[in-house]
């Protein structure tokens, strides 16, 4: 096994309130994903770090780490990816409660603003709800979010104003929306239309690249655009 | 949560400048790269006789009703498209107010376009 440097940058609020870098060597091999290098400097080297993790396998969605300043999953990165030094820093444009333990209310409200569940008060179907692969395909990319949040590190827009709803909550929107199970567009188009909604938008992609299940935010929240532009335009004929 | 109140929840007039943003950025890929082709290009190297834009033959072109749709296009949709980049740079740099940077950016656009129509007006008579 050979030794890699790994930096952690660490926040200890109830000792100083600066963070501050913190150099660990951790033994690898080819299968130590960072989250493994974590767990190392966890139990055999300082019991202090803080982090979180669950399922290891890129489901659970809560190890979203910077790594060299890209949103990463600590699960499914590996230090044999990085040739050169690691740092590895809380997932930048969220508040650090502590260590590499952000604060994710604002991501959960603005989650739960679009309304991320099916709506749908017709009766019909109370039983279970019937749907065509043909039907199903046109949700289903939009469909895999584990809520990480690695997409609104990986957003600029989100960082310049943390009031925009961001890649995850707009793409969920966009998922209920076309799904012929659901009536709730209509409630959910009012958000989507904000200046903080799909505006605040500006195509810059890096989200879709960093998403850990491909789940593709970027097209998801421009076809929002046509949407909330159809949205716009009905409006105007329809007053 | 920012959920349900009148005010947060005001319609964005983006869809306008996004829509003169999608119109301008086909034009600027595909009507202007045509232009430049055969005005900056092909007559100037001699490939298309020089007599094909000959005054009277340019001037009766550009002041006629596809002379219109021809400024329009490579003028005043590609003006709106590069206006709406520069606002929202202007935006991604922090520099400015957003209200203000749109009356300057897209009123230059606005005011070009405009100057292009006197122009076109002033000749067509």
């Amino acid at each position: 096994m050979t030794i890699k440097q790994i930096s952690i940058q660490r926040y200890l609020p109830e000792q100083g309130s600066a963070p501050y870098w913190q150099e660990f060597d951790v033994p690898f091999d080819d299968s130590t994903s960072i989250l493994d290098a974590l767990n190392y400097v966890k139990e055999e080297l300082d019991g202090s770090l803080s982090y979180r993790w669950s399922c290891r396998m890129a489901i659970c969605g809560s190890c979203g780490v910077m790594v060299n300043n890209t949103p990463k999953l600590g699960c499914n990165s590996f230090l044999r990816e990085y040739q050169g030094p690691v740092k590895i820093a809380p997932l930048a444009h969220f508040p650090v409660e502590k260590d590499l333990i952000i604060d994710m209310t604002l991501f959960l409200d603005h989650l739960a603003a679009v309304q991320p569940y099916l709506i749908n008060d017709s009766g019909e179907g109370s039983d279970t709800f019937k749907q065509t692969p043909a039907q199903m395909e046109k949700y289903k990319q939009f469909s895999g979010c584990i809520n990480c949040g690695l997409c609104y590190s990986a957003c600029p827009q989100f960082g310049l104003n943390p009031e925009f709803l961001g890649p995850a909550a707009l793409t969920l929107a966009h998922r209920y929306n076309l799904d012929s199970r659901d009536q709730g567009k209509k409630q959910r188009m009012p958000q989507m239309n904000r200046e903080e909604g799909v505006w605040s938008c500006t195509f810059v992609g890096f989200c879709s690249e960093v998403c850990p299940k491909n789940v593709d935010p970027a097209a998801a929240v421009n076809q929002g655009k046509v949407e909330s532009a159809k949205d716009m335009l009905i409006g105007i004929f329809k007053s | 949560m920012s959920n349900n109140t009148s005010d947060k929840m005001k319609r964005s007039d983006e869809p306008i400048w996004w829509g003169l943003f999608s119109a301008g950025g086909v034009c600027f890929a595909v009507f202007v790269p045509a232009a430049i082709l055969f005005i900056a290009l092909l007559i100037p190297a001699g490939i298309i006789s020089t007599g094909a834009v000959s005054f009277e033959r340019a001037q009766s072109m550009v002041f006629s009703l596809p002379g219109l749709i021809f400024i329009g296009v490579v003028i005043c949709l590609p003006l709106f498209h590069a206006a709406h980049r520069i606002r929202h740079g202007l935006h991604d740099l922090k520099l400015g107010k957003e209200r203000q940077n749109k009356i300057v950016t897209y009123g230059c656009a606005a005011l070009i376009s405009a100057l292009a129509l006197v122009g076109f007006v002033i000749g067509a008579l």
